[in-house]
């Protein structure tokens, strides 16, 4: 492989340059009208514009991509995060025209795509799954059955439906009729089709994952979990790995089901196989993401390996140079994503012009990032600017760094959530690692971080105070 | 020692008080500021040396001497706005309602005085009842003392009136001689005889405000060159109006700091219109041509026919004079006359070039016009250009017609560069008018009349109805594109800066007044 | 010469919205030392903070201070600004909202008004998305529509003109 294109932006698409550049690979980078500016455009050996802002018009345009790969004789296809990187035909297209995509193969993406078709596929490998209905239903007799044999609380999840819309949990057998019929209804306006699944709820659910890889040769290791139970509006914000409940024991475990799961679909390249774990630690197979992860970095922080690197070496047929006994973890890390986003106003995105932008540096400080001053924040896109990421020793070391890489992160002209990290990083939940997906909803509201920006906000007024009453006894001529 | 320290801080801070808390909280209640925090907000802060602090009336009769308040209503003092050097007095309405009493007047005139010796604008804040009448002649004697030095200083430091209460009677001369009179919505007025004495004379009944209040002086009569809706944009106004201005007459605006680009402005080139019949905003072509946001206008609701303000153009103070089609056609009246000669008249006295943007049809016609006096009234305007010395640049945008073109900033009355835009007409008349008086005989003999007239208008407007004649003979300098007038204007501006101009020794010209 | 007492509270604005009131004995007892220019160390109840005034602009009294990472636009208020609140002095107090522009850049979604068209204040105007929240834009006062200047599916600037009123 000579010549990689990037299919993404922002820092992930630096991320991967990076890798390829350490390899000697030459790069492509695409970008849109909105992102001329943008530092990827500036860092690849060639860049082409692929189209307007919207991402339909640009970085989802898979045909237009392939086209640009296939002119300037690139090889290999990245498709990072997002956009391209889960879409099957994109892969299909790619293959066809003897370009490699660097990730599975399309029918691994398909399988893994559907949730019916995953677990179909996962069946016969005795993979924990939370219990529930197999296939959607409407007959509510039939569901309630369903449900007393699961044992209370459920969940009642639309099959349509997806981001929180048109979930129910049902904490008792008395109210489960009339919450299914509310279920159905909202199911029926909302997605045009009334019908639903039944499952287990899982009242304090941690969120781990289990991150993968596959060579062509069928080498399967994973690289053990990370732990992404900080999630606001359903994503994720703060990562970690390793997962300060997991035992080595129970680590083995996951472990060994995840591969299991990359088996399952004949899996190639890295992937992660994502659990959900309740409080007593009975792990559940949620889903496959055929992709690489937003957070991979706190893996490679704490094994050493690069991810990307590997993508690409099976991705050309190489045989994986590590075996699973090879891999061991060493210390611990920390992951912050930096998003333009209000954390007083409900984390919605905060547009605007980075008027100052500085990031941290230091040792054992990683941040992955898509952006400089100057820049406007594209309205087109997802609105997180960089990833902030601390390595340490122990767990404490990795927080202790990271509350301090916040404080050395400068950013005016947007609001972030580099406070709400502040946040996490120094909540007693959060260090003891006491905390599920719950984390948020429990304990975070904006007039927590509020009385802290008040005690702050005080000190700069009595300083500005003290400035201003010396200011006025210096005596002032006329300007002549 | 303490013990005297001790006797001045407490005079001082009894002075500070004015006519007592009482009366301060009643001055708030009428929405008015009191003199001092007037002061306090105009002034940057701890800048304002207050002088004659401790001066008290001498007045024993009516047992005046009884009630003795510090400052004797009124606070004199100097101090700095945005760092310049400013003379103020503002009449203290808490102290005996602001009445000036010959103490009072004095103040006034000291701080005066200096303004004068030092060069420095003096700015008059106005809240007073009217003479201290329990001084009878004296108190007169200290109104002239005032109205004396206004005149000396005319012309020779900027002098500001900001009316912000009651200003009757012989009081009302003092703004009026001064070169700006700004006033306070609902709270203040001006007026020679107040409704009582009106009532008593005339039998007409008004209120003062329809006699002589803000918003008349600004629409009907002209007194009031700005007014503010309170105090503080009242306050926030005059310092507005004073950045554009000098300190003195011998020296000339501080220009700001500006950074040049292209300085092509498109937006000028769609603002007027197909016809010449259609109206368009000037202030449109104004804010095309000057830096953003920096028009300060002046009479803005009296004789809007014509538009006079301040502006800055490549960050230079600069007096814009400019007829406005939207009302009356931008014709040339009484009223537009004396508006824009005065203002003329103050630009060239402090040094601030001017610009004249034309489009005009002429003067209005019509008994009340004459019987007016517009012979005389549109004299002053062409007598004041003609006198002016400072820079002065015409554009000509649309219609120059007859004595109007002469009038406005022609090349032949002294104006330096005179410019065109191609869609401007300079000719005596407008094509209509000029046809039917040409073309008498052919059209009267014609079987079509009507059509005749069209054909000869026609052909007129081709021939005359265009800048190129006036640009053959010299007249116009350059006919330019609307969308490079800014650039041609900072360049002539900057190009002029240093124009001298000596002038023939006399005592002073003899304007049409 | 002022001789103002020497214990009032300040009143202080931050960023535009809050007030603070801070006594003399606040200013008295707030434990900071200035280790190099304009730069703070702080210790606020026992714990340490650093502090850095960034910019200090006296005439309009306004300054810029950092404490730990994030940056506080401080206005100190004099008594004047007090009394001109309470009695309700505004400048442009008389002059009105004549047009709506856009409070930052996005993609017009739709457009809930026609030229000509009466609105009460609070009436929806606009559609704006940003980012892919869509964000209603409200008039903010009773009128009548003089122009709209932009179109369903336009891309919008910040600060770009979108609607104008009658005056």
């Amino acid at each position: 492989m000579k010549k990689i294109l990037v299919a993404n932006r922002g820092e992930i698409a630096i991320r991967v340059m990076k890798t390829a550049r350490k390899m000697g690979i030459k790069t492509v980078a695409i970008y849109s009208t909105a992102d001329r500016q943008s530092p990827h455009v500036q860092m690849a050996d060639e860049a082409v514009l692929i189209g307007e802002a919207p991402s339909n018009q640009s970085y989802l345009l898979g045909e237009k991509i392939i086209e640009v790969a296939k002119r300037l004789n690139v090889d290999g296809i990245h498709p990072g995060y997002g956009f391209l990187s889960e879409n099957a035909e994109f892969a299909e297209l790619a293959e066809k025209n003897n370009i490699i995509f660097i990730g599975p193969k399309s029918k691994a993406i398909k399988i893994m795509g559907s949730k019916l078709a995953a677990k179909d596929a996962v069946k016969a490998y005795d993979i924990p799954m939370v219990p529930g209905t197999e296939e959607a239903i409407t007959d509510i007799g039939e569901a309630k059955k369903i449900a007393k044999d699961i044992g209370f609380p459920i969940l009642i999840k639309a099959s349509a439906g997806g981001g929180g819309k048109g979930m129910r949990v049902v904490e008792k057998e008395s109210e489960f009729e009339s919450q299914m019929n509310r279920a159905i209804s909202e199911a029926t306006s909302a997605f045009g089709d009334g019908s639903v699944f039944i499952e287990k709820y899982v009242t304090s659910p941690r969120h781990i994952e289990i991150q993968v890889m596959a060579d062509s040769h069928g080498n399967i290791v994973h690289l053990f979990e990370r732990e992404c139970s900080i999630q606001r509006r359903h994503q994720k914000v703060v990562e970690e790995a390793p997962s300060s409940v997991l035992t080595p024991e129970l680590r083995a475990r996951m472990g060994k089901a995840a591969v299991k799961v990359a088996q399952a679909c004949d899996y190639l390249g890295a992937g992660t196989v994502e659990f959900l774990l309740d409080e007593n630690l009975n792990f559940y197979f949620l889903e496959m993401n055929t992709r690489l992860q937003v957070e991979h970095p706190v893996t490679e922080m704490i094994t050493g390996v690069d991810l990307v690197e590997l993508q690409i070496r099976v991705a050309r047929g190489e045989k994986l140079p590590i075996s699973q006994e090879d891999l061991k973890i060493k210390g611990h890390a920390m992951e912050l994503r930096v998003y333009a986003e209000d954390p007083l106003n409900d984390f919605l995105p905060s547009v605007g012009h980075l008027d100052v932008y500085k990031i941290p540096v230091g040792k054992n400080i990683r941040v992955d990032n898509g952006f400089e001053e100057g820049m406007d924040i594209p309205i087109y896109y997802d609105p997180m600017l960089a990833k902030l990421i601390t390595y340490g020793n122990t767990r404490e070391e990795a927080i202790e760094l990271m509350l301090e890489a916040i404080t050395q992160y400068r950013v005016e002209g947007v609001e972030t959530t580099l406070p709400f990290g502040t946040f996490v990083f120094e909540h007693d939940a959060f260090r003891s690692g006491n905390f599920d997906t719950h984390f948020v909803k429990n304990y975070y509201s904006p007039e927590t971080l509020k009385q802290q920006f008040d005690v702050e906000a005080k000190i700069a007024a009595t300083i500005a105070l003290k400035k201003y009453l010396e200011d006025r006894t210096i005596l002032r001529l006329p300007i002549i | 020692m303490q013990e005297k320290i001790d006797t001045l801080n407490k005079k001082l801070s009894k002075a500070n008080l004015g006519g007592g808390q009482h009366r301060i909280d009643k001055q708030h209640e009428k929405k008015k500021l009191t003199a001092r925090e007037r002061v306090d907000y105009l002034m940057d802060e701890g800048s304002f040396e207050e002088i004659g602090i401790l001066v008290t009336h001498r007045t024993t009769d009516f047992d005046m001497d009884k009630e003795k308040y510090y400052g004797d209503g009124v606070i004199t003092g100097y101090g700095t706005i945005n760092g310049r050097l400013v003379y103020i007095f503002a009449q203290d309405f808490t102290v005996f309602g602001g009445a000036l009493s010959d103490t009072h007047a004095e103040k006034i005139c000291k701080v005066m005085d200096l303004a004068v010796k030092v060069g420095a604008p003096m700015i008059g804040l106005n809240d007073s009842g009217g003479a201290r009448i329990q001084e009878g002649v004296r108190s007169l004697g200290g109104y002239a003392d005032i109205f004396y030095r206004n005149v000396q200083a005319s012309g020779v430091i900027p002098q500001i009136s900001a009316i912000m209460g009651p200003c009757a009677g012989g009081a009302v001369y003092s703004p009026a001689m001064t070169d700006f009179t700004m006033m306070v919505e609902g709270t203040s007025y001006m007026f020679v005889t107040g409704p009582n004495v009106v009532k008593t004379v005339t039998n007409e009944t008004v209120t003062s405000e329809e006699l002589g209040g803000a918003s008349t002086h600004a629409s009907k009569s002209g007194v009031a060159h700005v007014t503010s809706s309170n105090d503080i944009e009242c306050l926030e106004d005059l310092k507005r109006l004073l950045s554009y201005l000098p300190q003195n007459n011998q020296k000339a605006p501080k220009n700001l700091p500006f950074k040049l680009k292209d300085e092509v402005r498109d937006v000028l080139s769609d603002i007027i219109p197909d016809s010449a019949n259609k109206p368009y905003d000037m202030h449109s072509v104004i804010n095309g041509i000057i830096d953003d946001n920096s028009f300060y206008e002046i009479h803005k609701d009296y004789a809007e026919n014509m538009i006079v303000g301040f502006s800055r153009i490549g960050g230079r103070s600069v007096g814009i004079i400019a007829n406005q089609p939207m009302f009356l056609a931008g014709v040339l009246d009484v009223n537009s006359s004396k508006k824009a000669a005065r203002f003329t008249r103050f630009c060239d006295c402090f040094n601030i070039p001017l610009l004249v943007l034309v489009d005009v049809p002429g003067f209005l016609p019509g008994t009340d016009q004459e019987w007016r006096g517009i012979i005389v009234h549109g004299a002053k305007l062409l007598y004041a250009l003609s006198e002016a010395t400072v820079p002065r640049v015409t554009v000509i945008t649309r219609k120059a017609y007859g004595g109007a073109y002469d009038v406005m900033n022609s090349k032949h009355i002294g104006a330096d560069l005179n410019f065109a835009w191609p869609s401007a007409e300079i000719a005596v008349m407008g094509a209509k008018g000029a046809s039917e008086i040409i073309f008498k005989k052919e059209i009267q003999a014609s079987d079509n009349p009507k059509e005749k007239l069209a054909e000869k208008e026609a052909e007129y407007a081709e021939k005359f109805a265009n800048p190129y004649r006036a640009a053959q003979r010299g007249f116009i300098d350059e006919v330019i594109l609307p969308k490079d007038t800014r650039r041609k204007l900072i360049k002539a501006f900057s190009m002029l800066q240093h124009k001298e101009v000596t002038l023939p020794k006399r005592k002073h010209g003899n304007i049409p007044l | 010469m002022n001789a103002k007492s020497t214990n009032v509270k300040h009143t202080i604005s931050i960023n535009n919205s809050e007030d603070f009131q801070v006594s003399q004995d606040e200013l008295d007892s707030f434990d900071a030392i200035e280790s190099s220019k304009n730069k703070w160390q702080v210790l606020h109840h026992e714990k340490p903070l650093e502090a850095e005034l960034i910019d200090s602009n006296f005439k309009s009294r306004t300054y810029k201070v950092k404490v730990n990472n994030n940056q506080y636009n401080v206005h100190i208020n004099s008594p004047l600004d007090a009394l001109v609140k309470e009695l309700g002095f505004e400048i442009g107090a008389n002059k009105q909202i004549l047009d709506i522009k856009a409070p930052m850049p996005g993609l017009i979604l739709d457009v809930h008004v026609k030229v000509g068209q009466e609105v009460d204040e609070n009436d929806p105007l606009l559609l704006l998305e940003a980012m892919k929240m869509e964000n209603v834009i409200v008039s903010p006062r009773a009128g009548t529509i003089k122009s709209i200047t932009v179109m369903k599916g336009n891309a919008v600037d910040k600060n770009q003109l979108l609607i104008e009123f009658e005056s």
